[in-house]
């Protein structure tokens, strides 16, 4: 049975997915091995949205599986092991866009990956993204904005932070429709991402 | 002033998977489509679209470099538009919606955990905003046709040589209130699910071909939308 979960995962066959992680469990097999295949799924799964197989809505349905599995798991999970482990993130979308959609694929696809995730919203103000770093210690922070006025505000949120002694402190992703390493240069962030996967993959570079 | 409402939009799959990204329709997973079927279906059950256009027509006076001047005064800051209008006689400009509703829900799935249900529903709305601004073209054009005019492509501000600052001005000429669309502090509409726009009536305008419309936008390096391919 090994490999058959990864499998169904990356393959989007949800009834299957949850079949086998319930019977994997109910086996006695350790639930963070249970969990680990299903992520092994998205590996996959990331793959394949990377080379054009699968697209977004595909991307989204495997890890509203993976939450289904998270969710199924969880009673049996030591109260240790429930904990996000992967790190914590802070992710808005920058004062004068109120764009959302594309933050909140972001937040659910770090959540589902183990970060835990601190949504400040949309049109939010430099000082709001300085004061969530100051109380969580979030070593990394992600600024969504769509529009072209989005830059100057993302600029402008990476020098609050500087100016507050935290540059150092965190690593700054942004990410929105035009962005590209021109932008991210302009605005002093240091990565970019063109999709949610990539958000994902810097965050877990980062940590 | 025109206020248009009572508009039937009419969509199907192609078109919201276009909004997906998605070309290829074959490829989409039977599950995704029977989603997007669904939520189709319950668009318009629960009439989440409410589809209006405002429009007015101005008399054009002077076409400069970088500017339009209309008969009322009003100027309106735009290289892009002074280069489609030339040779237009009058500017019309519209604002369309599909209205709050469909935001609302999409806002309600992804705060409720289902963003897979918000991503697919976002985009039938985009579809729907797409089908609404093809909508007023055709209106645009019944009006230039009553005045014997051509009508030109449309421009929006946020498109290069069109600042977004410009919608400032643009919401003084057209009753978009009473549709229910305003403009935020930054110049974005809200409801977003809508279009602002202007289109020349005259003699000779510029009518753009799409491939020419999507090489001129912002987007055109890495839009998942294009309707025609680089």
């Amino acid at each position: 049975m090994s490999g058959e979960l990864t499998k169904a995962i990356a393959d989007l066959e949800e009834n299957e997915a949850l079949r086998l992680a319930r019977e994997k469990l109910d086996s006695g097999e350790d639930p963070k091995s249970i969990l680990e295949e299903s992520r092994n799924g998205m590996e996959i799964i990331g793959n394949r949205f990377s080379d054009g197989t699968y697209f977004l809505p595909e991307l989204i349905y495997s890890a509203e599986i993976l939450k289904e599995i998270t969710e199924i798991i969880k009673p049996a999970l030591k109260e240790d092991a429930q904990a996000k482990t992967s790190g914590k993130c802070i992710i808005g979308t920058v004062a004068g866009d109120i764009h959302d959609i594309g933050k909140d694929i972001v937040v659910f696809m770090l959540d589902v990956n183990g970060f835990e995730v601190f949504d400040l919203g949309v049109d939010v103000p430099p000082q709001k993204f300085v004061d969530k770093i100051k109380e969580t210690d979030a070593p990394i922070v992600g600024l969504s904005g769509f529009l072209t006025l989005a830059f100057d505000s993302m600029k402008e949120t990476v020098e609050a932070i500087k100016a507050a002694g935290l540059r150092d402190k965190v690593k700054i992703m942004i990410g929105g429709g035009q962005i590209d390493e021109d932008i991210r240069k302009y605005a002093g962030a240091d990565a970019y991402g063109q999709d949610a996967m990539k958000a994902v993959s810097l965050a877990k570079g980062w940590i | 002033m025109t206020i248009v409402s009572g508009i039937h939009i009419s969509l199907d799959k192609r078109q919201v998977l276009r909004r997906e990204g998605i070309r290829q329709q074959s490829s989409v997973k039977p599950e995704i489509m029977a989603l997007i079927d669904e939520l189709l279906a319950s668009t318009y059950d629960k009439h989440l679209l409410e589809p209006a256009i405002a429009y007015d027509v101005y008399a054009i006076s002077e076409v400069g470099h970088d500017s339009v001047q209309l008969d009322n005064s009003t100027e309106i800051r735009s290289a892009s538009l002074s280069s489609l209008i030339s040779g237009g006689r009058e500017l019309t400009v519209a604002v369309c919606t599909i209205g709050p509703k469909l935001e609302k829900q999409v806002t309600d799935y992804l705060g409720g955990r289902e963003p897979l249900r918000g991503l697919l529903l976002d985009g039938i709305g985009s579809a729907a905003v797409d089908s609404l601004v093809q909508e007023t073209c055709r209106l645009m054009q019944n009006e230039a046709s009553l005045r014997g005019y051509q009508s030109s492509s449309p421009i929006s501000p946020g498109i290069p040589g069109f600042p977004i600052t410009e919608q400032w001005p643009l919401f003084q000429l057209v009753p978009s209130e009473e549709i229910g669309v305003r403009l935020a502090p930054s110049g974005i509409m809200v409801p977003r699910k809508s279009a602002s726009m202007v289109i020349a009536l005259g003699e000779q305008v510029t009518v753009r071909k799409q491939g020419e419309a999507c090489a001129r936008c912002n987007l055109s390096k890495t839009c998942h939308y294009r309707l025609v391919a680089k």
